[in-house]
């Protein structure tokens, strides 16, 4: 057993950045596109990115792009719905649409043998949906129900509340999925709308990977979105104040309360981002490994889960946290992440909090490139956060740079106490499925 | 239980039988250590990366009684420290090296894995040898997890009204079978846990003869040999506690619950029925049921969804499943939402009519192909996730299948019959079933 303790003090070096080489597909001016050849396993993987998502909600719409975006695969062309699902599972075609903040993300997947017949289908849903009324009436139903049920969930109670009070007014503050007013509101002429303006061309990203050829799939994906307008998006207003300092609860009977809280964040664009990420990584990102973890958890015994992350959105960023604990512990549970946050605020990270930060996150990089599906997925999200093909790259050499006093200075920035905006659903003070079954893989948050 | 002729067994290619169709990935390696540990190796070198998982054959039906959720406690356990590697090390050493770590439990089983570089995986086999003979149970590490355990259980299901009916619908199923039991165990029970229970457990169901390794990803199977002989080929047979074989007693009638609750805001309905297995099936019913339960309610175009929602409009959501990987009975399972204004006893009526139907009339040509399409399309998914792959083949080799059940399950899938797919649905048996009707309380 001397050798397992070499081996545990033993850091990471140098790692490949990724296994797979990143190639540029040229698709005109407009649209970026991402590719990684691998033939191991015959499937392809897409995302698909449209430069518009809840963000671009109409002021007195909220839920239009999620509604748009859920409406996708509902008819198009000559199918109605029911032949459109026909076509997809007659190919075992899976294929989601969902809107984010600044984009609808659209991920398909099929055996390599049908990736035509996938982007046929794609194309046929982006240019000609049909938005029938019946599955308008169904889907419309159904984002309803999910709405009422979340309603009474202390976790989805609290992070709307947060994000609302957090942008003050911004449409960045609304819930994705809107609120029942406005989804009963939207109309077939609503979706024709928000599809025309941002299901284009100008600002589209793209990123496949898997088991097709590069003069295939630049073939395929031209044919496929040469026909999308190249209409220019506007992008959402400028966000005013963030925050709203304080503890504000939403009373809730519930045997365990939820809080959400949160700071601003650090933009994408901005230097200090990679320290911030690694700031957060070692405050409460870092799974089991974080200080928050370490302190509410393994120490007292509080909660199954603390955690907080870093969003980076097109106008503004956040820091957000949740934790949830029983209702006569939320006080002690709050205080603690309060002091152990005033403590990394004030005095930063040990040199061996950084060191492992960063051996985590470049060691781990190369998990994401493991899958095709998590190929496409990573890059999408690089896509969609600006970043050039390069930084696949260059990324680990970005994180190894960060200094302590790097760490220091994004911790004071991003970690003030007295700004935090905490909701809390729930009364504090008062009141078969298989337990991590291994259903999916494990969601992995994106890697920065 | 020791399977080792020699030092080790011989290393056999388990899909030898169709080489000519596995060329492009998917092969797989099994062997085993002389201490009995099982050892399967999927490789995948798309990436310098390798997922390690490391399944026990213990699981919530051996929660000493009185003591529900105990498998599940003890899982977490296992991250408590031993004396070489002690506290929180070793999620800490895998994540410095870049990796991930968790673990999880089911009725059957319960697997640790971790997801890494593939020369870091002597760490992660260190680490895991360690830890199935040395941990460390304090009496401060047992009590502040279990109020851990008790967190997570109010997480899970006491916040979650569908989640407590699925348990209450659970326990009248399976009768006094353990599958009846929360695998997080009951809050009264949960109490109960101490030192005392936790090293018992420890020692009656953790050794290497009670392992099965899966290692996926950037390796071969004489790396991952070399390897396992190092860091697990130490480690000592130990007598095992005897599994208990329990009765699925048999049940007379249906059971029915109506649940009203405040916190529910939208009615649900969900029925389960008892149904045999992978383990315990006749050949070919298993495969029957699945692909029933696909073409009966797997996605938008079964005969569910496209009755009860498209066509009838009585719901916003109906779906069905079959969960077939247990050692002993499997369960069959129904779910619909209804649309505002309809009442669930006439979903349920529409319900048992669209069952009827599929008890009577053999699904059509295309239903079947689009059914078995995406079944085994599925297959080919999994091939992209060193992690599902790792997951499918541990899952069954735990509940008594063999790596050669998993790698023909695509044909045994082809060859079900359109007659096979109504006699499984002519087979759900109403006395085998428990139906929930979730109801909202109170006003809005």
């Amino acid at each position: 057993m001397q050798r397992l303790l070499a081996i545990l003090l033993l850091a990471l070096t140098a790692l490949p950045a990724t296994a797979a080489e990143v190639r540029n597909i040229d698709l005109g001016k407009q649209a970026q596109v991402w590719f990684v050849e691998d033939h191991t396993v015959p499937i392809v993987s897409f995302s698909v990115s449209l430069p518009g998502g809840s963000a671009h909600d109409p002021r007195t719409k909220p839920g239009l792009a999620a509604i748009t975006a859920a409406m996708m695969d509902e008819g198009a062309g000559n199918l109605n719905s029911a032949a459109f699902h026909q076509a997809l599972a007659a190919k075992a075609i899976q294929f989601s649409a969902r809107a984010e903040r600044d984009f609808t993300v659209i991920s398909v997947s099929s055996l390599a043998a049908d990736a035509g017949e996938a982007m046929r289908l794609l194309q046929l849903a982006l240019t000609r949906p049909r938005f029938d009324n019946e599955p308008l009436a169904r889907v419309r139903a159904s984002i309803i129900q999910s709405l009422e049920q979340d309603a009474a969930e202390p976790g989805q109670v609290a992070a709307r509340a947060f994000m609302r009070d957090f942008f003050n007014g911004h449409p960045y503050g609304h819930a994705s999925n809107g609120d029942v007013a406005s989804v009963n509101a939207v109309t077939q002429a609503d979706l024709r709308a928000f599809a025309k303006g941002h299901w284009v061309k100008n600002g589209l990203k793209i990123a496949v990977a898997g088991d097709i050829t590069q003069a295939a799939v630049t073939r395929l994906l031209g044919q496929t979105f040469a026909p999308l307008p190249g209409t220019a998006v506007a992008p959402p207003r400028d966000v005013g104040r963030l925050g709203r300092p304080g503890v504000h609860i939403v009373p809730m009977n519930v045997p365990q309360p939820a809080a959400v809280f949160g700071l601003p964040g650090i933009m994408r664009s901005d230097p200090d981002f990679i320290p911030g990420y690694v700031a957060n990584y070692i405050l409460g990102g870092g799974g089991f490994s974080s200080r928050l973890m370490d302190e509410v958890r393994t120490k007292r015994g509080l909660t199954y889960g603390v955690s907080t992350s870093l969003n980076p959105y097109a106008k503004a960023s956040v820091m957000i946290g949740q934790v949830g604990t029983r209702a006569n512990a939320i006080n002690q549970t709050l205080q603690v992440v309060r002091q152990t946050m005033t403590d990394f605020a004030a005095q930063g990270p040990t040199q061996a909090e950084l060191d492992d930060a960063k051996t985590y996150l470049t060691g781990s990089f190369p998990l994401a490139f493991a899958s095709n599906t998590g190929i496409a997925a990573q890059l999408g999200t690089f896509q969609r956060q600006g970043l050039d093909v390069g930084y696949v790259v260059r990324r680990n050499s970005l994180i190894q740079a960060v200094t302590i006093e790097d760490v220091r200075r994004a911790a004071r920035r991003l970690f003030d106490p007295a700004r935090l905006t905490v909701i809390v659903a729930g009364s504090p003070g008062g009141g078969a499925k298989p337990v991590d079954k291994p259903a999916a893989p494990p969601a992995k948050p994106p890697q920065p | 239980m020791l399977l080792g002729v020699g030092a080790l067994a011989l290393l056999t290619p388990a899909a030898a039988q169709s080489p000519a169709r596995e060329v492009r990935g998917g092969q797989t390696f099994q062997f085993a250590l002389a201490n009995g540990m099982q050892v399967l190796v999927i490789p995948d070198h798309r990436a310098p990366v390798a997922t390690h998982m490391l399944w026990f054959k213990v699981g919530a039906v051996d929660d000493p009684a009185g003591i529900s959720g105990m498998a599940h406690f003890f899982e977490h356990m296992m991250f408590r420290g031993t004396k070489k590697v002690p506290g929180e090390g070793f999620t800490q050493a895998i994540a410095r090296n870049g990796g991930e770590s968790n673990a999880f439990t089911f009725y059957d089983y319960t697997a640790y894995y971790e997801q890494i570089a593939k020369d870091r995986l002597p760490l992660a086999m260190q680490m895991e040898a360690d830890r199935i003979a040395n941990l460390d149970l304090s009496d401060a590490n047992v009590a502040t997890e279990r109020e851990i355990v008790m967190e997570e259980r109010r997480m899970r299901t006491e916040n979650d009204p569908q989640s407590l009916m699925g348990e209450q619908m659970n326990a009248a199923l399976h009768l006094s079978h353990p599958y009846g039991r929360p695998v997080v165990g009951w809050m009264e029970e949960l109490r109960h846990i101490d030192r005392a229970s936790a090293s018992d457990f420890y020692r009656r169901h953790y050794a290497p003869n009670n392992a099965i390794l899966v290692v996926a990803g950037d390796v071969t199977a004489e790396d991952v040999r070399v390897m396992a002989q190092k860091e697990y080929g130490g480690l000592p047979a130990r007598p095992l506690a005897q599994r208990a074989e329990n009765a699925h007693p048999p049940r007379l009638t249906e059971s029915r619950l109506r649940i009203t609750r405040d916190d529910a805001k939208v009615p649900v309905f969900s029925r389960t029925y008892r149904v045999p297995s992978y383990a315990t099936a006749q050949p070919g019913r298993a495969e029957a049921l699945e692909t029933m339960a696909q073409a009966l309610g797997g996605d938008q175009t079964s005969l569910l969804y496209r009755v009860l929602v498209e066509q009838r409009k009585l719901a916003t959501e109906v779906g069905a499943s079959y969960d077939g990987y247990r050692r002993d009975m499997g369960e069959f399972s129904l779910y619909a939402v209804p649309r505002p204004g309809v009442t669930l006893e006439n979903l349920e009526r529409a319900l048992d009519e669209v069952l009827a139907t599929a008890a009577r009339t053999a699904p059509t040509g295309p239903d079947l192909d689009r059914a078995k399409t995406q079944l085994i399309a599925a297959v080919t998914f999994r091939r992209d996730s060193q992690y599902q792959m790792a997951s499918a083949y541990g899952q069954a080799l735990t509940i008594g299948l063999t790596v050669d059940d998993v790698n023909a399950w695509p044909q045994r899938i082809r060859a079900v019959s359109a007659n096979a797919v109504r006699s499984a649905a002519a087979g759900l048996n109403r006395a085998e079933s428990v139906t929930g009707f979730l109801l909202p309380g109170g006003g809005k």
